[in-house]
């Protein structure tokens, strides 16, 4: 029989096409990433073993003092709040009243809002070196008292100017009282919200378990 | 593709006598694929581990409907306090008497009481009053003080057990006072409870 000669193929295979679409899709996650936008209000947030993604939602930061804070994603919808509880609010908050086209959109720029309503006014007019001092140093936080429940007012009107499906995510410190947490609960609770979401991070395996009895002793003090 | 045309370009001394010599341009891209898969797989373990994640919390409506209200038997409850010092006490039914201290630990401690209790309240209590199995129900009770990450952590065990009915409620007088006596239940409150 004869032999039947099998052509050598070369088994240097092209890379360029490879090259391409692997830099094609780099550059896609580089520009698509958002970094984590630098958050005013410290806040170290529990783990847990939950995987349920947060993609948009009316955001109350709790810090360990109990000041309360509302963050919105997007500037438009920021804007919209301010108008909404002016429109439905106003008349118990005269503070909201008669904010200037300029000091709405001062506003809207603010990814996260922590002042009572009457100091509106006064907060929209800072200046950006005045402004960058109040939010890092004092910051008072919107007030939550059965008697003033600001903070209810101000998730009612995020929901009228996102239309109301929006979830309302309440984040915590870890280390802070659950009375904080239980108050806001009780306030919203009043404005007849009653789902929440508790944001967490992700926990990594058994490094939760070791938290808890580790961290124990500090609350002792 | 990824070749040039070379050559054309010498200074003709001898034109058209030696012909400079064509050198491939070809280049080995592989390493710089390499590179570019790992920078991707970088950016996309990173980007993803740093989204916030939620979990859900639903507090119940304040209703008067009789209908909404169910029937619950006192074998159905447990009941999980959580203390200042992350600790975590439960008892069974209205029994604050049986208070008993335990953790977070994942094996023994609170979660084996849940997954004790779940398993053992459709076969041992009574029927309801239609006929059907009773299940458990957890009933979360945090003291003053008690750390934010507690609440997590139970509404975490929660889910981890599977238990369907959970509700957070504060925390009765009785049951404050035998957390901070360590347990002990005085003997009035004990027939207060048994009344």
């Amino acid at each position: 029989m004869p032999k039947v000669k099998v052509p050598r193929k070369s088994t240097i295979v092209d890379m360029t096409a490879m090259c391409d679409v692997s830099f094609l899709l780099l550059t896609f996650f580089i520009l698509t990433a958002k970094f984590k936008p630098q958050s005013i209000v410290a806040v170290d947030v529990p783990t847990a073993r939950s995987t349920k993604a947060v993609d948009n939602a009316i955001v109350i930061t709790v810090n360990t003092e109990g000041k309360a804070f509302i963050s919105l994603k997007e500037k438009s919808t920021r804007y919209a709040m301010l108008e909404k509880l002016d429109e439905q609010f106003g008349a118990n908050f005269p503070g909201i009243q008669g904010l200037t086209p300029e000091q709405k959109e001062y506003f809207s720029l603010c990814d996260t809002w922590g002042s009572p309503i009457e100091d509106t006014k006064r907060v929209t007019s800072m200046n950006g070196l005045e402004f960058k001092e109040y939010q890092e140093k004092q910051m008072p936080g919107i007030p939550y008292d059965s008697t003033n429940n600001q903070l209810g007012a101000w998730v009612m009107a995020a929901r009228y100017a996102t239309g109301g499906d929006i979830k309302i995510g309440i984040k915590g410190d870890k280390n802070s009282s659950v009375e904080y947490v239980k108050q806001i609960i009780k306030r919203l609770s009043e404005k007849d919200i009653h789902r929440f979401v508790l944001i967490t991070s992700l926990a990594s395996g058994g490094e939760a378990a070791a938290e808890t009895t580790e961290g124990a002793p500090a609350t002792n003090n | 593709m990824a070749q040039m045309e070379t050559g054309g370009g010498g200074n003709g001394k001898h034109d058209g006598g030696v012909r400079s010599k064509k050198m491939s341009t070809r280049v080995d891209l592989t390493p710089m694929v390499d590179l570019a898969f790992l920078l991707i797989s970088f950016f996309m373990l990173t980007t993803t581990l740093n989204k916030p994640k939620a979990m859900e919390l639903n507090m119940p409506k304040k209703t008067e409907i009789e209908d909404d209200k169910q029937d619950v038997a006192e074998c159905q409850v447990l009941h999980i306090l959580l203390d200042t010092l992350d600790q975590v006490w439960y008892y069974e039914g209205l029994k604050v008497a049986g208070l008993q201290k335990t953790s977070f630990a994942g094996d023994g401690g609170i979660r084996k009481e849940i997954l004790r209790k779940l398993k053992s309240v459709p076969n041992d209590c009574p029927l309801t009053s239609k006929g059907n199995k009773r299940d458990a129900i957890v009933l979360i009770k945090m003291m003053k003080g008690a750390r934010y990450k507690n609440m997590i952590d139970i509404l975490d065990e929660m889910d981890i057990t599977g238990s369907k009915i959970y509700a957070i409620q504060d925390p009765d007088a009785i049951e404050v006072e035998a957390v901070e006596n360590g347990g002990v239940v005085k003997e009035f409150a004990k027939e207060v409870v048994s009344q």
